[in-house]
């Protein structure tokens, strides 16, 4: 019953999100076109260094890394901060904690939807064609498995700092302000600017516990098969991150709600 | 719509522009937390610049100062934009809500009244963060310091910014169109991280493509040539001043385009 109620959710925003298809198309097209950026930057790089590797990483990795970070992005993006900061302004957030549903969970499944569809009208062209530019240099295995499920822990890792960031917006106006720092964060210290393993090596020991890696930098790992992914040891500590940070969030995330909801003022809706 | 001289323009711009700091004023957490937050995407690019060079010390021949030279010059370029053309990112909400329609009611020029609106104080953290790069760059790359290179650099720092803000005004415009556009602006602006590369990384069709249809290679790359290679200046350079106001002046006549199309929702 429960999950029916939620799959109804998935629908809507499905149905919402095709509704603007001309963006996801366009999405794409930017993708190609950021991969191309990305592959004459990278390759001047790697030529003018005149090594294969740098850091274990050649410019295939580098490459794959980076555009599947972007496409990653443009998957896992949430709007969270925007239409919560806009609906306390309308008012409208009244109507949904009056819902007969628990905020966060309508939230999150309100989202699934898009989620789904950038998914597969994004993500997947996109790793096809990153899959044919580098002439099949993704290895096609368990890989792509563990893979799928590195992504989908960070995709609940991203929704827990979504909300954090969100739930701050209930204190301040400054929504611009607030995302914006939150973006720089995550993407900086994700590897979605520049892959991890180039960072020198005492920064990465810090970073590489944080919850941020866990979003962008380890999925991308696991699929590489690169940071110890290619053993189950290695692979399961890798998760066991991410499954940390996910509980880490959510606790957090529902106790700073409960909190901060008593104090929401709304003018007028 | 009357000629109307620019000093009427400026006064106008004035008036416009205490409201919208007075305005501000009264948010000031809004203001501190924005300024943090400007700061820190800036810090985040250095941040990414420095680990780039931590790795590979040239890139296609360019070595860091002048890599740096490049970064700062590009971070100046995209001031005005910032500054004065930031109201492009609340056009869509004003076009989807009918909004938009008051600014068709008044006297003066549509784009003008429109872009007066919003000064963004916060691009001032940038400009003051681009102009100590490139002082510290323009030392340590050994350009003399002469009236002749100053006013080039000035010159050709005004030229570059034109080119940000024609991608912007065309991003922003293609709202008059396609129902919440607001994804190709964020493109656009994702894409202005690689002007601060130099362009003849390059090459084939893709050349042609980043230099006149998405032209990045003019926000920062070939206007700063005039002064990083005085001896060899390729003549995309000493025309890049003509070619951005031309750029600048499509992307108006296509705003104006737009701005004609539209019929308010109504409400």
């Amino acid at each position: 019953m429960s999950l029916r109620k939620f799959l109804a959710l998935t629908r809507a925003g499905i149905m919402e999100s095709l509704h603007y298809r001309l963006g996801t198309i366009v999405t794409l097209f930017a993708n190609l076109i950021y991969l191309v950026l990305v592959y004459y930057l990278w390759k001047a790089v790697y030529a003018s260094s005149g090594v294969e590797q740098v850091n274990g990483m050649t410019f295939t990795d580098t490459m794959i890394y980076l555009i599947l970070a972007t496409a990653l992005f443009n998957f896992l993006e949430m709007f969270v901060v925007w239409d919560m900061s806009r609906s306390i302004q309308s008012g409208k957030i009244i109507l949904d904690l009056l819902k007969p549903m628990d905020f966060r969970s309508y939230t999150f499944w309100s989202y699934s939807g898009s989620h789904v569809v950038s998914f597969v009208l994004t993500f997947i062209p996109t790793f096809i064609v990153v899959m044919i530019v580098t002439r099949g240099a993704i290895h096609m295995g368990l890989n792509l498995l563990y893979f799928a499920i590195s992504v989908v822990l960070a995709l609940l890792i991203n929704f827990g700092i979504e909300m954090l960031v969100a739930t701050v917006c209930l204190y301040t106006e400054s929504t611009w302000g607030i995302n914006i720092v939150k973006e720089t964060i995550v993407l900086l210290l994700s590897g979605a600017s520049i892959p991890l393993a180039f960072f020198p090596e005492r920064i990465r020991d810090v970073i590489g516990y944080l919850p941020f890696r866990a979003v962008y930098d380890i999925p991308l790992t696991v699929l590489l098969g690169k940071g110890g992914s290619d053993s189950l040891a290695g692979l399961i500590k890798l998760w066991g991150l991410q499954f940390i940070w996910a509980v880490v969030l959510y606790v957090a995330g529902v106790l700073f709600w409960n909190h901060s909801v008593k104090k929401i003022t709304v003018n007028g809706g | 719509m009357n000629k109307r001289g620019l000093t009427f323009y400026l006064s106008i711009y004035r008036k416009v522009l205490i409201q919208d700091l007075k305005s501000k004023m009264s948010y000031r957490a809004d203001f501190v937390i924005s300024t943090i937050g400007m700061i820190m995407t800036n810090l985040a690019g250095f941040i990414t610049f420095m680990i780039l060079f931590h790795n590979f010390p040239t890139i296609n021949g360019w070595d860091y100062h002048h890599m740096l030279f490049l970064y700062g010059f590009s971070l100046v370029a995209l001031t005005p934009v910032q500054c004065f053309f930031d109201n492009n990112w609340n056009l869509r909400f004003m076009v989807q809500s009918g909004d938009f329609i008051k600014y068709c009611f008044r006297p003066i020029n549509v784009f003008f009244y429109f872009m007066s609106e919003v000064f963004d104080v916060k691009g001032l953290g940038q400009l003051a963060f681009g102009l100590g790069t490139l002082i510290y760059a323009w030392h340590h790359t050994g350009i003399p310091v002469t009236i002749l290179t100053v006013s080039q650099a000035i010159l050709f720092l005004l030229t570059a910014s034109l080119f940000m803000i024609a991608i912007m005004n065309a991003a922003a415009a293609t709202c008059f169109w396609i129902q919440g556009s607001g994804y190709v602006m964020v493109i656009m602006f994702r894409f202005k991280d690689f002007a601060k590369y130099p362009a003849n990384i390059f090459s084939g069709i893709f050349k042609v493509v980043f230099t006149f249809i998405i032209p990045i290679a003019f926000v920062a790359y070939y206007p700063s040539l005039v002064l990083l290679t005085p001896s060899s200046v390729p003549l995309l350079s000493w025309l890049s001043p003509a070619i951005g106001i031309l750029f600048f002046f499509l992307s108006y006549k296509f705003w104006m385009l737009g701005v004609s199309k539209y019929d308010f929702t109504g409400s």
